[in-house]
Formats: structure tokens, C-alpha cells, sequence
């Protein structure tokens, strides 16, 4: 009962737009309510957010968001196609995790103290990361925010980066007039209506606004500044340490894979003859990837066979294979200059 | 001179039209200038309009290439992605079922509308044999089609569903609430009074927050139901309040002399109330309701918020990637002529009502 009203504390917080504190209890494991569904819920958009969560010409969802969800059914029910998205709104994402509408949020989610402690959830390792920025029109000859001393900065409403580009501009001491949108379309309209001198985004969001701006990508510049680099992670309700593993082991399978070299197109080849004890443990040739989560301990090896690995998964949503042509950047595993690596696999 | 008037020729009529022009618009040098400004720039409009839209556009998806040169509308958008905008993610190869749908509710509407149908029975009758042709099309399950749960229903499909569960389920509703607060029970009377009062307190969007995300946290799992079902709820409750005030407004309209005559010939109070109440009540909040309808259609985009993907939400989707993502005007101009025709439709409609309720007034 106490949980229970915790729960709705929660939710009618969320309602009312504030966070109240919660401490939720422990469930039964969601993993085994997942398989006894034989679906996995994930956390799909209300319309599109590019390169993370599309939908395609068939009706079908896709992005790296998407991906990662299929990647995370596959490894716990063997096929990516188990995978149901549910449409939700930003606003909507938490409450609807706390009522089990969705069993994990992949959905360019930021990992926030106050979204941790307060709000009551349990965040798997990052698997992206992105960082606030400014784009301003190019015809201002600016490069830098400092620049930007009396202009007009557009926001999306209710995300992190209000906060974050109010605090910035007010820490360089930047006088400034910030509007907020609730769509991102519409703040992109009112960009390019020239209602705002620059607005603050996420930094792949600007790269591929940039990119679907046919007329003219070059009329536009991405300030210098890094406000901010958001570690991307799953989220999932508090108390359940278990799915925690299972989530936190998916992502590093993906990472691990990509260090290994072990793609969808190899990865049958290297199950039947595999190069080293780490890739032999991986694919499930050695027992102990799966019994120590609870499930099948070929799990990665029918997750790699249909997703392919995080490279694979990037490219074919956000990188070369895709029209965003984003660089992989700080998202390229540690080995390669970026930030990405993975627990150690014993 | 009588003959002549009554038989204007053509060129008269033309004479009368100069004639008013004149007086109208051209009376002094000011008055033509400001006329002929207008004038041309209401053509300059239409003109820009009907080269953006018709004559520089681009039709088929395959011509996508030439959009970004033409300057038109780049109707390929549409041609690529309105089975996304009508349908929302239902999958594609079941597409026959969801357009059998559509035209199940559209067909169960136009049908309640008919003078015909308007007997309880048969009301009821066409309402259950449409949703439930509806909901089994859509469903599946009882047809043996592939199964399609409801938060994959989406589209236009969705939005219609929505629009005429919401009102077909409110409206009965509504006019029992006006009734049980001209109850003479006390306690009816306050607790259907405290009803309206508290849900016409509260903007639709948190009841509809509520009905999707607060309700399941305190009802037991099996009372749950879809998130479809509870919104449609909600959503009917909340028409509902509103419609019982329009439904008193009518009341209060109504002379209490009709009450105490119809008690005076021996009426039942059930027949005062079928007989000589209601069919006065229904045309004094004839203009009212269909306000109500007509905004609840509108506002129906408003699930959208809780994720449920209406029209505009896959509309949203349908320029939500990178190809089509230049090209949002063209899929919002788009949902904005669906949207046009339904409430276009609806108020000629109420219009058809006024014309035959005034009989009753000859």
C-alpha cells in the first residue's frame, strides 16, 4: 500500500510538473514478467525524434534508440520482432515507467542526479553521448556564445537544456532572452523564421538539423561551446538490481563485440570456431555469459546475429550507412578516442 | 414597369451589381485605392497559393529530387507517407482492415444522423454493430487476422475512433447528469452537481493524464482495461460534464406552465419529460451541442500528449525523417484539410438540424 501510494505521489507529481521524492520497493523480477508476457516494452516517441526514434515508410519504428530496445529483446526472448514499442511523449516517459506501461526508457534519456534519486529510477550504463551546444545563423559572424551578448535563444520546453543554456549564458554573463517551444518543429520553425539568433540543442540534433536543411547547410554554425556532455543511458524503475545486469551486460555485449571485432555477418563463423576464451565466453561457446543473468547463455550471439554490434547499430542509424553522416566521435570506443568501453567480461 | 422588374434581364442584374460596386466600394478616391489594394492582394494571395499548391508542385514520391528546385508544394511527401498519417503504426500488409474500419465508424455516424435511425433501438442497435465492427476489424483477433494491439492503433483511424467513442458515450451520459441534477433527491441531485462542478474544474489534459498514467497506480490490475479504453473514458466523462450544462441551459428554457400542463392532462412524469421536455431541450441546445462536438473533435489531438498517435501525431512522424523532414508544411496542410472536411461536414450538418428543428417553430 505504501508503495503504492509512493507511486502515485510520483505520478501526480509528475502531473503537476514538480518531482517529489519516492523510494520504491523491491518488485518481482521484470525480466521474468517480460517472459511471461513474451513481450518486451519499450519506450517509442510521439512522432519522431531523428536518428533515435523514426518511423519509416512501412509504418515500422527504427533509429538507435530503437535498435538498442530490439538488441534488448533479443537477447531476453531470442527474437527482435518481440519487441513493442509504446508511443510516449517526454513528459509521459517516467510516470510511465513508474505504472508499467514500459519496462525500460531507451530514449535519449540523460542521466540527471534528480532523475536518479528523486524521481526513482536506476540508469544502466551510458551507451551515448551528447553534449549541448548553440547553432546560430551564419550571417551573424559569430563563433562563439560570447558573442551572443543581447540576442534571443530558442529552447525546447521542458528538457534539460533550458536549464543548462540559461545557467551557461548567465555564468559568462551573456544578456539574453530566452524562448521556449514545445515541439521541436516548432523551434526549428521559429529558428529559421529568424525569431532567434541561435538556439541550444543537443548537439546530434544540430548536426542533423543541419543536415536536412537542403537550402543551405552552410548558412549555419554550430558554436564552439560545449555546454554540456550527456551521458545517454537506459532507464529503468528502481529496485530491481537484476534487470539492472541484464541491461547494463546488453550494452556492454554490443561494445564488447565491436572491440572484438565480432559483427552480424562473422559472428556465426567465430561461435563455431572461436579466435579467444573472451569471444568464446561472449558468444556463449564457454557457459557463464547467461546462467549468471537468469537466461540462455547464447543470448549474444542471437542478439549480435540480429542486431549486429553498437558500430553496427550506430552506422546504420546515425552514421555513414545513414543520411546523418554524424561522426563517431566521443561515441567511438575508448580505443578509437572516444569515451565508450565496456565492464570487464570474466 | 412591374413586368420589367420582375423579370430583370441580365444585363440589369449587371447594372444593379455596377451600381452597388460603386456605391460600395468606389465611392471616392480613397475608397478605390483601398479596394483595388486589397483586391490585388487577395489575387496576389489566391494566385501565390494555387502556384505553390497546384502548378510548381510536385505529385508523385518518385520526383522527390525536383522538390527542392520547383519552388511548389512537395505533395510527394503525402504520396510516400498518408498511409503513416491515416493509419499510425498499423502494420502495413493490414491496412485493408483499418480502411474497413474507418468506414465502419464513418458509416455509423453518417447513419446516426439520419432522422431514420433516431429511436432508441435502433440507436443502439447501429452504435454496437459499428464499434464492434470496429474493434473487431481493428483487433483481429475474432476474425482469425494477426492480432494488432491497441497501441498500434493510430492515424486517422485513431483520431475518429476517439471523436465518436468520446461523443457517442458522452452524450447519453451528459443528459442523464442534467437530469439527475434537476433531480428532486437531494443526494442525487449534489452528488451529480458535485460531479460536473469537480470535472469541469479540471483542464481535460490532466483528467486525460490521469485516466492514462494515476488510474492504473490505484486499481487493481484486472479492472485496468487498455490505455485506450480508460482515456476514451475519461475523455467521455469530461464531454459529458460539459454537455449536461448545455443540456440545462436547454431546461432552464422551458416554462414550468409545460411541467404543470402535462401533469394537468394526466401525463406521466416519463412522458412529460420524452414527449413534450425533451424534443424542446434538444433544439434550444442544438447550437451549443454542436460547439461542444465540433471542439471535441479538435481537442482529440490533445492524446497525443499522453503518446497515443492520433492524426497529428503521425503526421509528426510522417516528416520525422531526414528525407521528408523539409517538407512539414506540406504533411501539416495536409492534416489540416482532413480536419476541415469533418468539422466542415459537422457544422453543415448542425446547420441541416437548425433548418429542421425550425418546423416545429412555423
Amino acid at each position: 500500500m505504501a508503495t503504492n501510494f509512493a507511486k502515485i505521489a510520483c505520478a501526480v507529481a509528475f502531473a503537476a510538473g514538480v518531482a517529489a521524492p519516492v523510494t520504491a520497493a523491491a518488485k518481482s523480477s521484470t525480466v521474468t514478467a517480460i517472459e511471461e508476457r513474451g513481450t518486451l516494452l519499450c519506450s517509442g516517441h510521439n512522432g519522431s525524434y531523428f536518428g533515435f526514434v523514426e518511423v519509416n515508410d512501412k509504418n515500422e519504428w527504427k533509429g538507435l534508440d530503437i535498435d538498442m530496445c530490439r538488441a534488448l529483446t533479443t537477447a531476453i526472448l531470442g527474437d527482435p520482432d518481440k519487441a513493442q514499442i509504446v508511443p510516449l511523449s517526454w513528459a509521459q516517459r517516467f510516470p510511465a515507467l513508474q505504472s508499467g506501461d514500459v519496462d525500460v526508457i531507451i530514449k535519449a534519456t540523460g542521466w540527471t542526479m534528480g532523475r536518479d534519486t528523486e524521481v526513482g529510477l536506476q540508469f544502466s550504463l551510458p551507451y551515448f553521448f551528447g553534449g549541448t551546444q548553440f547553432m546560430a545563423h551564419g550571417d551573424l559572424g559569430i563563433t562563439e556564445a560570447k558573442e551572443l551578448d543581447g540576442g534571443t535563444i530558442c529552447v525546447e520546453a521542458g528538457t534539460t537544456i533550458e536549464r543548462l543554456a540559461g545557467n551557461y549564458l548567465k555564468t559568462i554573463g551573456i544578456e539574453h532572452t530566452m524562448v521556449s517551444y514545445e515541439k521541436a518543429s516548432e523551434l526549428r520553425a521559429a529558428y529559421l523564421a529568424n525569431r532567434c539568433d541561435a538556439f541550444a540543442a543537443w548537439g546530434p540534433f544540430l548536426a542533423v538539423l543541419r543536415a536536412t536543411e537542403l537550402e543551405k547547410p552552410d548558412a549555419h554554425i554550430i558554436l564552439s561551446d560545449q555546454l554540456s556532455n550527456e551521458p545517454i543511458a537506459a532507464a529503468m524503475r528502481q529496485g530491481d538490481e537484476e534487470f539492472v545486469d541484464m541491461v547494463n551486460w546488453m550494452i556492454a555485449a554490443l561494445l564488447i563485440a565491436e572491440e572484438e571485432g565480432v559483427t552480424s555477418a562473422n559472428v556465426e563463423e567465430m561461435a563455431s570456431n572461436p579466435p579467444n576464451p573472451k569471444i568464446a565466453r561472449l558468444l556463449g561457446v564457454d557457459p557463464g555469459m547467461g546462467e549468471r543473468l537468469g537466461i540462455r547463455d547464447t543470448w549474444a550471439k542471437e542478439m549480435i546475429a540480429a542486431v549486429g554490434n553498437f558500430g553496427e547499430i550506430y552506422d546504420r542509424n546515425l552514421g555513414e550507412g545513414s543520411p546523418y553522416k554524424l561522426e563517431r566521435g566521443l561515441n567511438n570506443l575508448w580505443s578509437h578516442g572516444g569515451v565508450l568501453y565496456a565492464p570487464i567480461l570474466d | 414597369m412591374a413586368l420589367a422588374s420582375e423579370l430583370p434581364a441580365q444585363s440589369d442584374r449587371w447594372a444593379t451589381f455596377a451600381n452597388t460596386l460603386r456605391k460600395r466600394a468606389f465611392r471616392s478616391p480613397s475608397d478605390s485605392f483601398t479596394s483595388v489594394f486589397i483586391f490585388g492582394l487577395m489575387l496576389y494571395m489566391a494566385w501565390t497559393m494555387i502556384d505553390w499548391a497546384i502548378l510548381s508542385a510536385v505529385w508523385r514520391a518518385e520526383d522527390v529530387e525536383n522538390c527542392a528546385n520547383t519552388g511548389g508544394a512537395c505533395w510527394s511527401v503525402i504520396a510516400a507517407r498518408h498511409r503513416l498519417i491515416l493509419f499510425g503504426l498499423y502494420p502495413f500488409e493490414e491496412h485493408w482492415r483499418s480502411t474497413l474500419a474507418c468506414l465502419a465508424i464513418v458509416a455509423t455516424v453518417v447513419l446516426s444522423c439520419l432522422p431514420r435511425f433516431w429511436s432508441t433501438s435502433r440507436l443502439i442497435t447501429l452504435w454496437i454493430v459499428g464499434f464492434g465492427a470496429y474493434v473487431v476489424l481493428m483487433d483481429g483477433r475474432l476474425i482469425g487476422q494477426p492480432v494488432v494491439t491497441t497501441d498500434q492503433w493510430g492515424g486517422l483511424a485513431l483520431t475518429l475512433f476517439m471523436f465518436s467513442a468520446v461523443v457517442l458515450l458522452g452524450m447519453p451520459l451528459g443528459l442523464l447528469l442534467a437530469l439527475a441534477r434537476r433531480s428532486k433527491l437531494p443526494v442525487v441531485r449534489g452528488a451529480a452537481s458535485l460531479l460536473i462542478d469537480f470535472i469541469r474544474s479540471l483542464p481535460l489534459l490532466t483528467t486525460l493524464f490521469a485516466a492514462a498514467v494515476v488510474i492504473p497506480l490505484l486499481l487493481p490490475d484486472w479492472l485496468n482495461g487498455d490505455k485506450i479504453w480508460r482515456v476514451i473514458v475519461g475523455f467521455a466523462l469530461f464531454f459529458a460534464c460539459y454537455q449536461a450544462e448545455v443540456f440545462r441551459g436547454g431546461f432552464q428554457a422551458i416554462p414550468k406552465g409545460q411541467f404543470e400542463a402535462g401533469k394537468a392532462l394526466g401525463l406521466t412524469p416519463f412522458q412529460t419529460l420524452s414527449r413534450i421536455v425533451m424534443p424542446q431541450v434538444f433544439r434550444h441546445a442544438l447550437p451549443s451541442t454542436i460547439n461542444m462536438v465540433v471542439v471535441t473533435f479538435k481537442e482529440t489531438a490533445i492524446v497525443i500528449i499522453i503518446g497515443f498517435f492520433d492524426v497529428l501525431a503521425s503526421a509528426n512522424a510522417a516528416f520525422g525523417t531526414v528525407e521528408w523532414a523539409p517538407y512539414y508544411i506540406e504533411v501539416y496542410a495536409f492534416v489540416g484539410a482532413i480536419y476541415w472536411i469533418f468539422i466542415f461536414s459537422l457544422s453543415q450538418y448542425g446547420e441541416y438540424l437548425k433548418a429542421r428543428m425550425a418546423v416545429a417553430k412555423r
